[in-house]
């Protein structure tokens, strides 16, 4: 037989395992079984390509020989540029290079120092790094990297003060801490290229303010190093008789989705196993702030207590579930693989450049700024921001979009994630309330897109119910101006509002420290009596969510005169309102937002409020963080307790079809189309009335040919169209009242049935004017005033009288001069505004320009409503003119079959107009 | 002059026509062409009660044949040549062998009971014929011995027991009464139940498709399928083939996923590009023996001892065993043949295990799919002097099951063989594969990019020829 039929190792080493353990479960009596000895091969090594190397101290000395904590920029530092690494990334910076005076930072808090993690106060997390000079301190830099220990990389202000200067050198920011007893903490490498970094011990080494530790602490587990009653001890073992670390030790890698989880929030990347996700725990920043979560798990298979979840056989993240890596996005700038020249510095004739670094170069000095996008939340580094490539440098949006009218128009407006992020399905925090402290000493805080049982609270457990939440679309500012597509586009957002005490010191506003508000309203780790007095409105003796809410001056009062008596001066509530972006947890067309209805209607997605609070401290309004890139221009309002935000279409002044209506316009059409009703329904009354009182005028009739084969053909088709296009317009215009139709498909047939009634109308007037027929429609300038007032007389008087039509009705000659003057408005005025603002509105894809000479849509589409409104009261107007001919259907019979039955004026009765009339061109 | 049309109907005409056909240009395409499945699923033959036709009285079971040959003369003639009755495939020429080779129950062996000759008392339970017996001819021309009740009868009224004939205390007339057009539970009795009980052999066949979910099998629980929609017969041929009993199987006498449904049926295009290389199985059954566990493992060294009896785990007649439940499949490449089959007498390297069948196809073979396997390994015996797997008597007189003598049972089975036995026997491993092809899954539960892509693939992209995982480093007939 066949020897090279090896079997599958992987296979045979699981069934022989199951079997085993089957075994000594099932029975145990099988002694020494020949299963037993099979072996299990070795793991693979996790970076083969790695080559070992030895762990280096700060000295440069072999860890082994010194005992002393590794040094990251040493040890790596002998192949890699750890300087020029260091020195490159904003994550290690967190904004250490831009650290300024309180309130110089643009777009900031006027306490805020930086742009970044380092220096920029923020509301959820509360800690503020005390500035200098400050009076009463918060956090010392010292104070801030234990506290922020789980979010800081190293390097950065880990090693350097804000001035620059080693920490090592001393340190006026962290008075009395010793800098050359704790170590500084360099950037660490481990953390983001390591297998399996040890977070845990990393924090807590840094917790312990054993900085120079940290990196050490972070080998914990793969057994480099382990803990021991005196500290950490190197292990031997681990390393090769030349001092280096043993091949299978050497566990470097690229960084993982899991590497970037450690600090970002949640990232599931096994398959089997069910992901589960609770609450919005700040040590899962970015998911705990939008909901966003990184699995290529469907979210019907995902351990979610989530509402309808067995619906969404959906992955949570497209670009997860095919196999995307968050550095295959967020990838190193000087990556020769992903490099891209910024689009102000690219050639106009040159696509591609491939002179690139060479792989070794590159990994001698890889730039650690990652690409980044433009969030609105994340300030700091900002010239990197807008360094990724965006959606659609990767997909070509038009090759599937075929199926959306003005999808480029669209893409220009609606950024893709809008529709591509319909619903974000885990909880996102809403509020933050630090105007109020639990007994904990903690805020009160509220989450969205979760309820907790029985309508209560949320736990943080699985026995919520998470039911997500749709993101508020904002204009987004784009940071690159002229990206492919305008300068702002909808993008979706969570908005998390806080609210918290700033008072006055010597140097500027300041949040009141956390030690501060602790002191006003805890004594003895209880509620001071005075607050609890206060506050709790049923007596129980303890604050519940209910009562534990400044709601009332009196309650204000309290809390801020007790900050006072703490020596903080002018103690006022303020609140801020931050954007989060959204721009993972995509999702493929069939599960992103399609219905044009959910945009364009009445209830729009673009203007949906979203909740921004269930209860407003101390009745202070917040307001937007001035350092988002976003334009958030719509109206905060309250309902019941809570308050919202309601985006407005003004911000990117866009007209949604659909949504977008002027009132005035729409009132004055609809008056005037009801008023040309109402007077013809009168007219028409009055006329049956005195017909049915009087005897009828019988005049005298003849046959005549009135119109040709053609006229009656461009007038049908005109009449097809136009009031196809009333009737398809008004779907467009009011989809909420008429949305049985498909939006879609109106769209297209107006389209259509527009450009028909432009070559018709285009045909009609090449025939009138080669055969002449146009005179009939051009008002004669002698007598025009004089016969229009006969037949208005007519109209008004001798109609009901069965009088005789003032002109007689002839081929030559078909219209009485107040259809000339009607025909003539309509013509000449109506229908060509029509066709321009129509065009223009269309244009509006292609050549924007054009149509923002003329006010772009905002103004177009109100001017084509009105023109509409117009144009359907003329048909009422027409179609009851229609019948004011000797037999009531006689014109309109006249115009399908060509023959009318005329009045004949018998000499002995002329009519008033005759003598023009009749003669004979 | 009256017109044939009034004239302003041909107006109305030609002006609807100037509007709609302009609109009907512009109409957005529809998406491509819908899969339309449906319109190949037979529709199914309305049932005739044979409660009044069926006159009795009916002793033997061979007056039960006569009497459905009285009003289908040809039914008999129909089975008698199918494997059904046979029992034994066509030849095939095989590389390792002089003379063309045929494959089947009746002559070769398996690693579950391992063979049937000699065992007919047991075996023939499942064969669609009366009275099969050791020790004598069988009459395969016998039309009166082809078992019509097994397939069309109601299998509350009807059961087979030794030697294929009914079992004891069977109602033949009621069970004549009964028959139909046969169900899940005919077929189910043999195949669902294959190797001495439910979901021994297959991973994708066992009793929890007689009632299956939607979530377990998308065609018989969704869709309330039997197994005669999709293996349908003509003459009494089935499609469909077992490819453990044969070595190649041509197309047009197999089923398959495309007999229904569109070869690239998604409408996602990378999913598409996937099915020139990944049969729709792989992604389509992400797991196995969903319900009902199946037998992966069987050590016949162990058995014979007065050890407690356990069903999944250990038999005095049989040793130990493993089964699984709802586990994923092994991966292989297959082109829907066998390139091996091991064929009695084979000579095997007992240190290595020994393939009974191997499916045929690598990378290189562009009409080879990776496609799901049930791997059955077993610990069976064989000559340690001869080197050949060897079939023991086991259900037969005297054999294994009776007296626990193994060398008595390799004894017996010699002349029943004919494969000499030397008095040395051993126990050497062997793999066997089974297809995976039934319980596939509602869409919603098929595999995902990453369950093969990425870090945690459950393909061994390496042992299936790539150089890595294609996703990064190129399909194999892309030029990457």
């Amino acid at each position: 037989m066949d020897d090279t039929l090896m079997p599958n190792h992987s296979f045979r080493k699981y069934i022989l395992t199951l079997g085993l353990l089957l075994l000594i479960a099932g029975t145990g009596l099988i002694a020494g079984s020949a299963l037993a000895s099979r072996n299990t091969a070795p793991a693979d090594q996790a970076s083969p390509i790695h080559p070992q190397f030895a762990l280096l101290d700060a000295a440069g000395n072999n860890v082994l020989d010194s005992g002393q904590p590794v040094s990251t920029m040493k040890t790596c530092g002998e192949c890699h540029d750890t300087t020029f690494i260091a020195s490159h990334s904003f994550h290690s910076d967190l904004g250490l290079t831009d650290f300024t005076a309180p309130g110089a930072v643009e777009g900031g808090r006027p306490w805020d120092q930086s742009n970044g993690l380092f220096g920029k106060w923020n509301p959820l997390t509360y800690r503020y790094l005390s500035a200098e000079g400050d009076e009463r301190l918060d956090l010392s830099t010292a104070d801030w990297l234990m506290t922020f220990a789980a979010r800081v990389v190293g390097g950065g202000p880990a090693v350097a003060s804000r001035t620059g200067s080693p920490l090592t050198e001393g340190d006026p920011a962290s008075a009395g801490w010793d800098w050359q007893q704790s170590g500084v903490m360099e950037m660490d490498c481990f953390l983001c290229h390591l297998t399996q970094p040890n977070n845990t011990a990393r924090v807590e080494a840094i917790q312990s303010g054993q900085f120079g530790w940290a990196n050490t602490a972070t080998l914990d587990g793969t057994g480099i190093v382990e803990a021991s009653d005196s500290g950490w001890q190197w292990n031997a073992a681990a390393f090769d008789a030349d001092g280096k670390l043993a091949a299978e030790f050497v566990a470097i890698q690229d960084p993982t989705n899991e590497n970037c989880a450690q600090c970002h929030g949640v990232v599931h990347t096994d398959p089997e196993t069910p992901l589960v996700v609770t609450g919005c725990a700040l040590d899962e920043w970015q998911t705990a702030t939008t909901g966003q979560v990184i699995a290529a798990q469907k979210i019907s298979n995902s351990g979610v207590n989530l509402s309808d979840k067995e619906d969404l056989a959906r992955s949570w993240d497209i670009h997860a579930e095919r196999g995307l890596k968050c550095t295959d996005c967020h990838y190193s700038l000087n990556n020769p693989a992903y490099y891209q020249a910024d689009t102000e510095s690219q050639l106009e004739h040159l696509s591609f450049d491939p002179r690139r670094l060479e792989i070794g170069e590159y990994l001698q000095m890889p730039d650690h700024n990652l690409a980044r996008g433009q969030s609105a939340q994340f300030t700091v580094a900002p010239e990197t921001k807008a360094t990724m490539r965006r959606c659609d440098s990767c997909h070509d949006a038009a090759s599937t979009h075929d199926w959306l009218p003005y999808a480029e128009q669209h893409m220009q407006e609606v950024a893709c994630e809008s529709c591509h992020i319909p619903e974000l399905y885990a909880p996102a925090v809403q509020q933050y309330d630090w105007t109020v402290l639990q007994a904990d000493g903690q805020p009160r805080s509220e989450c969205r897109g979760v309820e907790g049982a029985d309508g209560g609270a949320p736990t943080g457990t699985l026995n919520d119910l998470v039911t997500g939440y749709q993101p508020v679309l904002l204009s987004r500012q784009n940071v690159d101006g002229a990206a492919m597509y305008g300068d702002a586009m909808l993008a979706p957002y969570n908005l998390v509002a806080a609210w918290y005490w700033v008072y006055d010191s010597a140097n500027g506003p300041r949040p009141v420290a956390l030690a501060d508000l602790q002191a006003a309203w805890l004594v003895d780790d209880a509620y001071a009596p005075e607050i609890l007095e206060l506050f709790d409105a049923n007596g129980d003796g303890t604050l519940d969510g209910g009562e534990l809410v400044i709601n009332t001056p009196a309650k204000q009062a309290l809390i801020s005169g007790r900050l006072a008596a703490l020596g903080l001066a002018n103690p006022h509530i303020v609140g801020e309102i931050q954007p989060y972006s959204i721009n993972h947890n995509v999702t493929r067309g069939e599960w992103a937002v399609q219905d044009c209805q959910a945009c364009h209607n009445d209830a729009s997605r673009v203007t949906q409020p979203i909740e921004l609070a269930s209860y407003v401290p101390g009745d202070v309004m917040p307001e937007f963080v001035q350092d988002a890139n976003t334009v958030t221009e719509g109206s905060l309002y309250t309902e019941g307790n809570a308050l919202y935000y309601q985006p407005t279409t003004k911000d990117q002044r866009l007209y949604i079809f659909g949504h977008s209506r002027v009132g005035w316009i729409d009132g004055f059409g609809a008056l005037f189309f009801v008023g040309v009703l109402l007077g013809v329904a009168g007219h028409g009354g009055l006329r049956f009335y005195m017909a049915l009182r009087s005897p009828h005028h019988k005049p005298q009739v003849k046959k005549v040919y009135l119109y040709a084969v053609y006229e009656r053909f461009w007038h049908w088709l005109q009449t097809f169209a136009i009031v196809l296009l009333l009737f398809t317009g008004l779907i467009i215009h009011r989809p909420d009242i008429f949305g049985f139709f498909s939006f879609r498909y109106v769209v297209i047939i107006h389209n259509v049935l527009a450009v028909l009634l432009v070559i018709n109308a285009a045909l009609s007037l090449f025939y009138h004017l080669v055969s002449g027929e146009i005179q009939q429609f051009i008002p004669r300038p002698y007598g025009f005033f004089d016969q229009a007032i006969v037949q208005a007389k007519f109209y008004l008087q001798g109609i009901f009288k069965g009088g005789p039509h003032p002109f007689e009705k002839t081929r030559e000659k078909k219209m009485n001069p107040l259809q000339q003057a009607t025909y003539f408005g309509i013509l000449n005025v109506l229908l060509p505004l029509q066709i321009l603002t129509g065009a223009l509105m269309w244009s509006v894809e292609k050549w924007p320009q054009i149509a923002n000479l003329f006010g772009g849509l905002p103004f177009l589409a109100p001017f084509h409503s009105l023109i509409a409104w117009t144009f359907a009261a003329f048909i009422v107007g027409h179609v009851y003119l229609t019948t004011t001919g000797h037999k009531p259907l006689g014109a309109i019979e006249a115009m399908m079959n060509g023959w009318d039955e005329v009045e004949v004026h018998t000499p002995g009765e002329p009519a008033p107009a005759m003598n023009e009339s009749a003669n004979p061109r | 002059m009256k017109k044939f049309l009034p004239v302003w109907l041909i107006g109305l005409g030609v002006t609807l026509a100037v509007i709609i056909i302009p609109i009907a240009i512009f109409w957005p395409k529809a998406a491509q062409a819908q899969d339309d499945p449906w319109a190949e699923v037979p529709e199914r033959a309305v049932h005739t009660s044979h409660a009044d036709i069926i006159k009795g009285p009916l002793d033997t079971p061979q007056q039960v044949t006569q009497a459905c040959l009285d009003c289908h003369p040809q039914a008999a003639q129909d089975v008698m040549a199918t494997t059904h009755w046979t029992w034994e495939s066509q030849p095939f020429e095989v590389a390792w062998r002089d003379e063309p080779v045929t494959i089947g129950k009746i002559n070769q062996i398996n690693n579950f009971c391992i063979g049937s000759q000699g065992n007919q008392k047991k075996c023939m339970t499942c064969h669609t014929g009366y009275g099969w017996q050791e020790g004598a001819e069988y009459d395969f021309s016998n039309a009166l011995n082809v078992d019509c009740l097994v397939c069309h009868a109601d299998t509350s009224a009807y059961a087979k027991g030794e030697y294929g004939n009914p079992a004891p205390g069977i109602d033949l007339l009621a069970a004549a009464k009964s028959v139909r057009a046969p169900t899940r539970d005919n077929c189910g009795k043999c195949h669902f139940d294959g190797g001495g009980g439910n979901g021994v052999k297959h991973g994708d066949l066992d009793e929890s498709l007689y009632f299956p979910t939607e979530n377990l099998d998308v065609h018989m629980g969704g869709q309330d399928f039997l197994c005669t929609d999709c293996h349908q017969a003509e003459d009494h041929q089935i499609k469909g083939r077992m490819v453990a009993d044969n070595m190649t199987i041509a197309p047009q006498e197999q089923v398959a996923c495309t007999d229904c449904h569109a070869a690239a049926p998604h409408d996602d295009q990378r999913i598409n590009n996937h099915t020139q290389t990944v049969a729709c199985q792989t992604c389509h059954i992400p797991a196995m023996a969903v319900e009902d566990p199946t037998k992966v493992f069987w050590d016949w060294s162990t058995a014979g001892q007065d050890l407690p009896d356990d069903h999944y785990t250990y038999l005095k007649i049989k040793g130990n065993f493993v089964y699984d439940k709802n586990f994923a499949p092994t991966y292989l490449w297959f082109n829907g043949n066998l390139s091996y089959r091991y064929l009695l007498g084979d000579t095997i390297d007992p240190t290595q295990p020994t393939y009974i069948n191997k499916p045929a196809g690598d990378i290189n073979d562009p009409t080879a799919k990776i496609f799901p396997f049930k791997l059955h390994i077993a610990k069976q015996p064989y000559d340690t002097v001869y080197n050949y797997l060897l079939q023991p008597i086991t259900a037969g007189d005297n054999g294994y099951w009776t007296n626990f003598d193994w060398d008595n049972a390799f004894r017996l089975a010699e002349a029943v063989t004919g494969l000499k036995y030397s008095g040395q026997y051993g126990f050497a491993e062997t793999w066997m594969y089974w297809p995976t092809t039934h319980m596939v899954q509602p869409k919603e539960n098929a595999l995902q990019c990453n369950n093969c892509h990425g870090a945690e693939s459950r393909l061994d992209w390496k042992a299936l020829g790539y150089p890595g995982d294609p996703m990064e480093w190129g399909g194999r007939f892309d030029n990457k």
